[in-house]
C-alpha cells in the first residue's frame, strides 16, 4: 500500500476529495516523489527508468480508503511556474520538492516559493517541504534547505520541512503522517465552523 | 519588481576561494553531458601556488588539477559526433603548446610548429656561443645587433637574452647553451569554432592564436592543421570570438594588441583588419544577432562597430572597464552587455541605454554568463581579491523599464537615414512636370466630388440626429421610444421625461409622422397631461407596417435582426401649445417585420401548393399560390442532420458481405 492510501486512512476515510498539488524546481524529483507514494502497480519501483521530465502538468487520480485524492504535478521549467499559482490556490495541501543536492538553485527555488505562497493570499495551506535526494553524498541538510530557503519568515501557514529521498524511500512517511494530522485539524475545525 | 530583486544572490560559503585568472580561462562545461554546467578556471596561481585547473559545481569547488605552467586559455568542445556524446574536451594553451583533457586526464599534448628563424639572428647566436667572444664588449655589440631587429620577430631565448643585465648575458653564455635553430611559436588565446552544425553536441574545431600573429584552425579529432592565416601587419591576437560554421561560413573577429581588431572569413590566408581602436583594447563581444563589435578599450569607451567595421556609436563609461560579457536572455529577447567597471560596478547595457547597475562590493576581474548547473541565466563574477560571486537573473526580471540612473538612448550624433531616391520617384516626378495642368484639373475636381460626398453625410447624419433632448426652455424634457414586437403590428412605447428638479410642464403633445404607404399609426397623436417635476409618463401606441397585397418577395428574405431601411423611419415630434415649431423630434428605426409574421390569408387549394427548397443550411419553405407572383408564406426550417445509422445502404442477400 501506498503512503499516500495510509495518508487517507489518517484522515479518516469518507468520501472527501483531497488535492495535493506538488511543486518544486524541474529535475527536483517530484515525479520520482509522487511514484514512490503511489507506486503503480505493474512493476517494483527499483526496476522502473527515471519518469521523463514533465512538461506542463502530470495528474495523478486515485482514490484510497474512500478519500480520493488529486496530485497535480506541475513541471518545474521555466516557463511552466507562471502555473504554479493557479494550482496552488485550488489545493488543499502544498508539498513542495527541493533537490537537497544542488545548493545553487536553492536560492531559486526560495524565490519561487515565496512567489506562489504569496499568491495564496490569506489560505492556510499546509505546507510540506521535502528535502529530496537525502540520499546523495553531497545533499545538504535539512535544516541547511530550511535556512537557505528562509522558511522560518513563511507566516501563517503551517509548514514541516524533512529530509528525504525518492530513491530510497526514506523521510516519506515523516512527511505524510505530519500532513494527515495537518489535514485532519484543519478538516475537522472546518466541520467546527458548519 | 524592483532593481535588487532581478538577481538572485546564491550564498557562496567558502571564503578560501583565493582565484586568481583572467576572462580567458573562465568557461563553463558540461563537463558529464548531465546538463549540469561546470564552471572551469584556469587558475594562475599565486606566490608558491602552482597553477591549477579548478572545477566548480555550483559555488563548490569540486575538483582541481595541478597544471605544468601558466594557462593562457580555456576552452572546452566535443570532438566526435557520436551516440551517445562522449564527454567533452578541455583544452588548456601553455606557452607553446595546448593541453587536450578528457575526463579530467591529460589526453594529446598538440605543439605549435616550429618556425624558421632569421639568418641574422642566427648568425648572431653562432657568435655569443663562440667562446672566444666571451667578452663584455663584444657580446654588447651581439646584443645591439640583436636589439637592433624587430623584437616581436626575435625568438624568445633571443627575448630572454635581451632581458638580461651585461654580467647575467656572460653568465648565461658560459654554461654553453645549444645554438639555436628554430623557434619556438607561443600561443596567446584559444577559441573554438562549430565545424557543420550548431546543435549542442556538435563536433568544434579548436583555434589557436599565436605570439607571431597567426591563427590556426586544427581538426577536432587529429588536431593536425586545417587552416592557417596570418594576421595583417603579423598583429598578436589576444582574444578571438567565432560565429558561425566551419564548413559552411564563419567569421573570426581577432582583437589584437595593436588597438585593432581584425577580420578572418572562409578561405582567407590573412586576417584584414576591421578596425581600428585610439587606445588599447581590453575585451570584445560579437553580437550574434547583427555580427557587430563591441569593444571596450582603456580610454574608458565603450564602442559599437558594424559588422563592417564601421563605427555606430560610444559611449564614455564612469570608470575604467575590466571584463566583458554578453548576457543571451533568451525569454526577454534581448542581448545584454555586461561591463564590470574598476570602482566594484557592473552595468549592463541594452545597445547603449543602460539597464541595469549591480553592485559588487569587490572589483571584478572575470564576469561571465550563461549557464550554471541546471540553471541558464547565471552571472558568474571572480573578483581581484579571489572571491567567485554567482547572482540568478529572477524568473520575473525585466529589463523594459530601465532602473534608476539608467538613461534613454540618445540619438545625437547619428545622421538622418535618407533613402535613395528610387526610379518609381523619378518617374512621378517627371510625370509632375509633364503633365501638370491635367493633373491640378483632375484633382479639383476629386476634391470637390469629396467635398460634395462629405456635405452629404453630414445632411444625412443631420437629418436623423439624435435630437431628442429639447433646447431652450424645453431643455429638461427627454423623450425615448421602445419598439417591441416580431411585427406588423409593433408595440411603441414613449416615455416622456421631465427631469426639472421644480418646474411642471403642461400643454404638450405627441405627433407621429410615418411615410404613409408604409405604416399605420392607430394613434397618430397623444395629448400629454401634466408632467410634473422629476417624473415620466409612457405612452404606448400600435405600429403597423402596411404591405400591398403584392408585395415584393425580398420582403420575405429581409433579415430580421436588421434595420428595415429607409422606409422604416418615423418621426416623432413633441408639441407644445402656442408653439409653432415643433420642441423635439425624434427618429424611430422600426424593425423589419418577420417574414413568418406576414398577414396572409391561407388558403384550403392544395393543389396549388409546391415547396421550394434553397440551397442553404436551412430550407426556406415558400407556400405558392398558383397565379400569384409572390409566395403566400414563407417559412424556415434547420434540417437536423440524418443519422448516419439510418443511410440507405443497399441490402444485398449475400450474407458473406456482413459484418
Ligand atoms: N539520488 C536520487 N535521485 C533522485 C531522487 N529523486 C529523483 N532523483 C532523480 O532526479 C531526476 C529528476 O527526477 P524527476 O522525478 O523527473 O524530477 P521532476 O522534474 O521534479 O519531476 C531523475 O533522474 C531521478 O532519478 C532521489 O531521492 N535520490
Ligand atoms: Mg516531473
Amino acid at each position: 500500500m501506498g503512503l499516500l492510501e495510509k495518508l487517507s486512512l489518517w484522515l479518516g476515510g469518507g468520501a472527501r476529495e483531497v488535492s495535493v498539488v506538488v511543486l518544486g524546481l524541474d529535475n527536483s524529483g517530484k515525479s520520482s516523489l509522487l511514484r514512490a507514494l503511489h507506486p503503480p502497480p505493474r512493476t517494483p519501483a527499483a526496476e522502473e527508468p527515471p519518469p521523463p521530465p514533465t512538461v506542463g502538468t502530470r495528474q495523478d487520480h486515485f482514490t484510497a480508503g474512500g478519500v480520493s485524492f488529486s496530485a497535480v504535478e506541475v513541471g518545474g521549467g521555466r516557463r511552466h511556474r507562471a502555473l504554479w499559482e493557479r494550482h496552488y490556490r485550488a489545493a488543499d495541501a502544498l508539498i513542495y520538492v527541493v533537490d537537497a543536492a544542488d545548493p545553487l538553485r536553492l536560492v531559486v527555488s526560495r524565490s519561487e516559493l515565496q512567489l506562489v505562497l504569496a499568491a495564496g493570499g490569506a489560505r492556510r495551506v499546509p505546507l510540506l517541504v521535502l528535502a529530496n535526494k537525502s540520499d546523495r553524498p553531497d545533499a545538504l541538510h535539512h535544516l541547511q534547505v530550511a535556512q537557505a530557503l528562509s522558511l522560518e519568515q513563511v507566516q501563517g501557514v503551517p509548514w514541516h520541512i524533512c529530509a528525504a529521498s525518492a530513491a530510497s524511500g526514506a523521510g516519506l512517511a515523516e512527511g505524510v503522517a505530519w500532513l494527515a494530522r495537518e489535514l485532519r485539524t484543519t478538516h475537522a475545525s472546518r466541520k467546527g465552523q458548519h | 519588481m524592483g532593481n535588487t530583486s532581478r538577481w538572485l544572490d546564491v550564498e557562496v560559503g567558502a571564503d578560501d576561494t583565493n582565484l586568481n585568472t583572467l576572462p580567458s580561462n573562465v568557461v563553463t562545461v558540461d563537463l558529464q553531458n548531465d546538463n549540469e554546467f561546470k564552471l572551469l578556471i584556469g587558475d594562475l596561481g599565486r606566490g608558491d601556488e602552482p597553477s591549477k585547473l579548478k572545477v566548480y559545481k555550483g559555488a563548490i569547488q569540486t575538483a582541481d588539477m595541478v597544471l605544468p605552467d601558466v594557462p593562457l586559455g580555456v576552452v572546452g568542445f566535443y570532438s566526435s559526433d557520436t551516440v551517445p556524446p562522449p564527454f567533452p574536451n578541455i583544452a588548456v594553451g601553455f606557452s607553446s603548446c595546448v593541453y587536450i583533457y578528457r575526463n579530467m586526464k591529460l589526453f594529446y599534448k598538440y605543439y605549435l610548429p616550429t618556425l624558421e628563424l632569421n639568418t641574422v639572428e642566427m648568425d648572431i647566436w653562432k657568435q655569443l656561443i663562440d667562446t672566444k667572444n666571451h667578452e663584455l664588449k663584444i657580446i654588447s655589440s651581439l646584443t645591439d645587433n640583436l636589439k637592433s631587429m624587430p623584437y616581436q620577430y626575435l625568438s624568445s631565448q633571443s627575448q630572454r637574452f635581451l632581458s638580461l643585465n651585461p654580467d647575467q648575458q656572460l653568465e648565461y653564455l658560459q654554461q654553453s647553451p645549444k645554438p639555436l635553430v628554430h623557434k619556438l611559436a607561443e600561443v596567446t588565446c584559444l577559441a573554438t569554432l562549430r565545424m557543420n552544425s550548431v546543435e549542442r553536441f556538435a563536433v568544434s574545431c579548436l583555434i589557436v592564436g599565436t605570439e607571431d600573429g597567426d591563427v590556426i584552425v586544427l581538426d577536432p579529432q587529429t588536431f593536425t592543421q586545417l587552416h592557417q592565416a596570418k594576421l595583417e601587419n603579423n598583429k598578436v591576437p589576444f582574444q578571438m570570438v567565432t560565429t558561425g560554421l566551419y564548413q559552411v561560413d564563419y567569421r573570426i573577429v581577432v582583437a589584437t594588441r595593436e588597438k585593432s581588431v581584425c577580420l578572418l572569413k572562409r578561405e582567407w590566408k590573412e586576417g584584414r583588419i576591421l578596425f581600428n581602436t585610439d587606445e588599447h583594447i581590453i575585451a570584445i563581444e560579437v553580437m550574434t544577432a547583427d555580427n557587430s563589435v563591441m569593444v571596450i578599450c582603456t580610454d574608458n569607451t565603450m564602442t559599437c562597430y558594424s559588422r563592417k567595421g564601421k563605427k555606430q556609436w560610444s559611449i564614455q563609461l564612469e570608470h575604467r572597464p575590466v571584463s566583458m560579457t554578453s548576457l543571451g536572455v533568451m525569454h526577454l529577447g534581448a542581448v545584454l552587455t555586461g561591463v564590470a567597471l574598476a570602482s566594484g560596478h557592473l552595468q549592463l547595457y541594452h545597445g547603449k541605454a543602460r539597464q541595469d547597475t549591480v553592485f559588487i562590493r569587490d572589483v571584478a576581474s572575470v564576469v561571465k554568463f550563461g549557464q550554471l548547473g541546471q540553471e541558464e541565466h547565471v552571472l558568474m563574477i571572480v573578483t581581484a581579491s579571489g572571491n567567485l560571486m554567482l547572482k540568478i537573473l529572477n524568473r520575473t526580471a525585466d529589463f523594459n523599464s530601465p532602473a534608476a540612473g539608467a538613461e534613454a538612448a540618445r540619438g545625437a550624433g547619428r545622421p538622418w537615414l535618407i533613402p535613395n531616391k528610387s526610379k518609381l520617384f523619378l518617374e512621378q516626378a517627371k510625370r509632375e512636370r509633364d503633365s501638370a495642368i491635367q493633373m491640378h484639373e483632375k484633382f479639383q475636381g476629386e476634391l470637390a466630388r469629396l467635398r460634395l460626398t462629405a456635405a452629404k453625410a453630414l445632411l444625412d447624419a443631420y437629418s436623423k440626429s439624435d435630437n431628442n433632448i429639447g433646447k431652450g426652455a424645453l431643455e429638461p424634457i427627454r423623450l425615448s421610444a421602445e419598439v417591441e414586437g416580431l411585427g406588423p403590428v409593433f408595440r411603441v412605447t414613449l416615455t416622456v421625461q421631465n427631469t426639472a428638479a421644480d418646474r411642471a410642464v403642461v400643454g404638450l403633445a405627441i405627433l407621429f409622422h410615418v411615410h404613409n404607404a408604409a405604416y399605420k399609426v392607430h394613434n397618430p397623436y397623444i395629448k400629454i397631461p401634466l408632467l410634473s417635476p422629476s417624473s415620466s409618463l409612457h405612452f404606448p401606441t400600435k405600429v403597423e407596417e402596411i404591405f400591398e397585397g403584392d408585395f415584393h418577395p425580398d420582403v420575405l428574405f429581409r433579415s430580421v435582426s436588421g434595420q428595415g431601411g429607409a422606409r422604416s423611419l418615423v418621426k416623432i415630434l413633441l408639441l407644445k401649445d402656442g408653439n409653432r415649431s415643433p420642441a423635439l423630434a425624434a427618429t424611430l428605426q422600426m424593425p423589419p417585420t418577420d417574414p413568418l409574421m406576414l398577414p396572409q390569408p391561407i388558403t384550403d387549394d392544395t393543389h396549388n401548393f409546391a415547396l421550394v427548397a434553397d440551397l442553404y443550411e436551412r430550407y426556406k419553405i415558400l407556400l405558392l399560390k398558383a397565379g400569384g407572383r409572390s409566395p403566400a408564406l414563407a417559412a424556415t426550417l434547420q434540417m437536423p442532420p440524418t443519422d448516419p445509422l439510418m443511410l440507405p445502404q443497399p441490402i444485398t442477400d449475400d450474407t458473406r458481405n456482413f459484418a
